[in-house]
């Protein structure tokens, strides 16, 4: 069984075990690696931290020192490393962060909901995204 | 140069020419008023010619007639003669003053006189006393015409004086002429220049302070519609004060206006950055709890469950604390206004808010030409307030409307738990609220922001209510 992997660039911890959680419950296997920002993940990605070309990304767009867009930005530039899914994450509901990520290819862009009196399992809301999207790609190609 | 120096320049432009005029006039009344002195003076000295030719004359007759007759009585005329004609003639050099001409002729006169007075008293006395000898001599002179030729040269001379009298008083009366003339001429000039000048700065002066407080009138224009412009102003006067003024106001009203604007925009980052940074950490806390209640289920004793139960009703009370506290500070500015039926904005703002059990009763309310989203927000709030106090049971709320001259004065009443007096200021305050704070959703905006959109339309609001019997809120809002 080909194993997957799986980049997830965020800062805020919260994020990074509310992905952690929902991962967990597709029951496949793959490996999650962590960056806290864009050059630290660009890092990985040269240095062979990682042992595959991961299958997904999932981009933070807010983030010190190096912020999602940029990071795209490089990554649709890099020969070995353009073709790779990126799903953007983010609180920001600026049109222009949207429209400058949608013009350099992504596979999906998701709002991280702030109010949660809207939406109150937010949780659930990851669960939900994870399900409809990751599953095509991270268990269903096994089958 | 200032206007009040301009306008004091034209009017003593006017005057000077003015006195010119007064003063030409006035010099040529001094030259009639010499004239005429000298016509009179004139006239004496001619009246006193013909006295003096006339006295000669008769002196002349009665001495002829004497001695034609020998009778005495004829000499009367010619003793008054003897002895008026040199006063006379004293008079008349006296009148004629230093004319060279007249003089000399005067002087012929006198002379000839003089000998003509030796002559005749020389044959009266002759007449009367030795009347033969008398004869011959007259005879004598008869022959050589003595009387005659003399009386003849005084009678030429007298005509020659005259006739130079008479040249200068012509002379006179042309120079006059002229000189009335002449004044005539510059009276005109003078009289035509006053007014041209006149009414040209007048005109001009006129069309300056109007033209410049023309400008100033659209610059105040402009002001009114909300354009700061400024107005061009190089004169250094009495107006660039006044419009230095409305410069500096034109600009201050820009600036404040901009920082106005700067601060809304602020405060407009501001709402931003508190929904998202302050509602962040809420979400963090109530994400946590729940992964605590999902995953570690089984480590968590009983009571342990019980307090971190408390955690989600807290963060969510905050929640609603940020929404509203946003609410009231994004009330919007003012709004243009638009056609409004009342009737169907409070069914529509009923729907959502108003739950079936409650009755709810209209009223036919007015049609409005106002701001809609303020009414809106302002019956949103007192509807919303009225469900919130109100039992569900048996809720009522009645809604109704009477009309003032310029105002209408609505009433949103209901039947729920009313407020105490004590409280009636109070529920208009932010965050005050008279639930416990763990209760129904209530942040205590509501009533604040419809006070706050009251205060903003100078409109009022009171609360008549008494606890446990209701609540009911009349507003007013201008037509």
């Amino acid at each position: 069984m080909k194993k997957h992997a799986i980049l997830l660039i965020e800062d805020d911890e919260l994020d990074i075990i509310s992905v952690e959680r929902s991962l967990k419950k597709l029951e496949s296997e793959y490996e999650l690696y962590t960056a806290y920002n864009g050059i630290e993940a660009l890092k990985m990605l040269k240095d062979n931290t990682i042992r595959l070309i991961p299958d997904v990304i999932l981009l933070d767009l807010n983030m010190p020192k190096m912020n999602g867009v940029e990071f795209l930005g490089i990554l649709r530039a890099d020969e070995q490393l353009k073709d790779i899914k990126v799903f953007v994450m983010t609180t920001s509901s600026e049109g222009s962060d949207r429209s400058l990520s949608e013009e350099l290819g992504i596979s999906g862009y998701i709002i991280k909901p702030l109010n949660y009196t809207d939406n109150t399992k937010r949780t659930d809301s990851m669960d939900a995204f994870v399900q409809f999207h990751l599953r095509k790609i991270l268990v269903n190609e096994n089958i | 140069m200032k206007l009040s120096t301009q306008i004091l320049l034209a009017f003593a432009i006017v005057i000077l020419l003015s006195i010119a005029d007064s003063y030409t006039n006035y010099m040529l009344s001094k030259k009639v008023q010499q004239d005429t002195q000298f016509l009179s003076k004139s006239e004496a000295i001619i009246r006193n010619s013909n006295r003096t030719h006339k006295a000669i004359i008769d002196m002349q007759s009665s001495f002829r007639g004497y001695l034609l007759t020998d009778d005495g009585t004829f000499l009367d005329s010619y003793y008054s003669g003897k002895r008026n004609v040199p006063t006379y003639l004293e008079q008349q050099k006296k009148l004629v003053g230093n004319n060279t001409a007249q003089q000399s002729i005067l002087d012929s006169i006198t002379r000839m006189h003089t000998y003509w007075v030796g002559y005749s008293s020389q044959l009266i006395h002759l007449r009367k006393t030795m009347p033969a000898a008398y004869l011959l001599l007259f005879q004598a002179k008869q022959k050589r015409q003595v009387g005659k030729k003399i009386n003849d040269a005084i009678a030429k001379e007298f005509s020659r004086f005259d006739k130079v009298e008479y040249a200068i008083r012509k002379r006179h009366s042309t120079i006059l002429m002229s000189s009335i003339r002449k004044t005539h001429t510059f009276s005109l000039i003078f009289l035509l220049l006053t007014v041209i000048i006149g009414i040209c700065s007048a005109v001009y002066i006129v069309m300056l302070i109007t033209r410049r407080i023309a400008s100033m009138v659209r610059l105040a224009e402009n002001i009114s519609k909300g354009q700061f412009t400024i107005v061009n102003d190089t004169r250094n006067d009495e107006l660039t004060g006044l419009s230095r003024s409305l410069n500096i106001m034109s600009d201050k009203l820009d600036k404040n206006i901009r920082e106005l604007e700067n601060r809304n925009t602020e405060l407009n980052k501001f709402a931003y950055v508190v929904s998202h940074d302050l509602k962040a950490p809420i979400r963090g806390i109530h994400n946590v709890i729940t992964w605590i209640e999902e995953d570690l289920q089984d480590e968590l004793s009983l009571q342990m469950k019980k307090y971190l139960m408390i955690i989600p009703q807290r963060t969510r009370r905050m929640e609603a604390l940020i929404n509203g506290l946003l609410d009231y500070a994004r009330i919007s500015p003012k709004q243009p206004a638009e056609k409004i039926d009342t009737n169907a904005l409070i069914q529509e703002i009923a729907g959502s808010i108003v739950p079936r059990t409650f009755k709810l009763e209209v009223d036919n309310l007015p049609e409005l030409y106002t701001e809609r989203l303020k009414l809106e927000q302002v019956f949103t709030n007192l509807i919303s307030n009225a469900v919130k106090y109100t039992p569900h049971e048996d809720g009522h709320i009645h809604i109704s409307c009477k009309e003032a001259t310029d105002r209408y004065e609505f009433s949103v009443k209901d039947n729920g738990i009313g407020i105490d007096a004590e409280y009636h200021k109070k529920i208009f305050e932010i965050f005050q609220t008279l639930r416990e704070k763990d209760g129904k959703e209530s942040t205590g905006v509501g009533l604040a922001i419809v006070k706050k959109i009251m205060d903003e339309r100078q409109e009022t609001i009171l609360v008549k209510s008494k606890s446990g019997e209701g609540t009911e809120f009349i507003f007013t809002w201008k037509k």
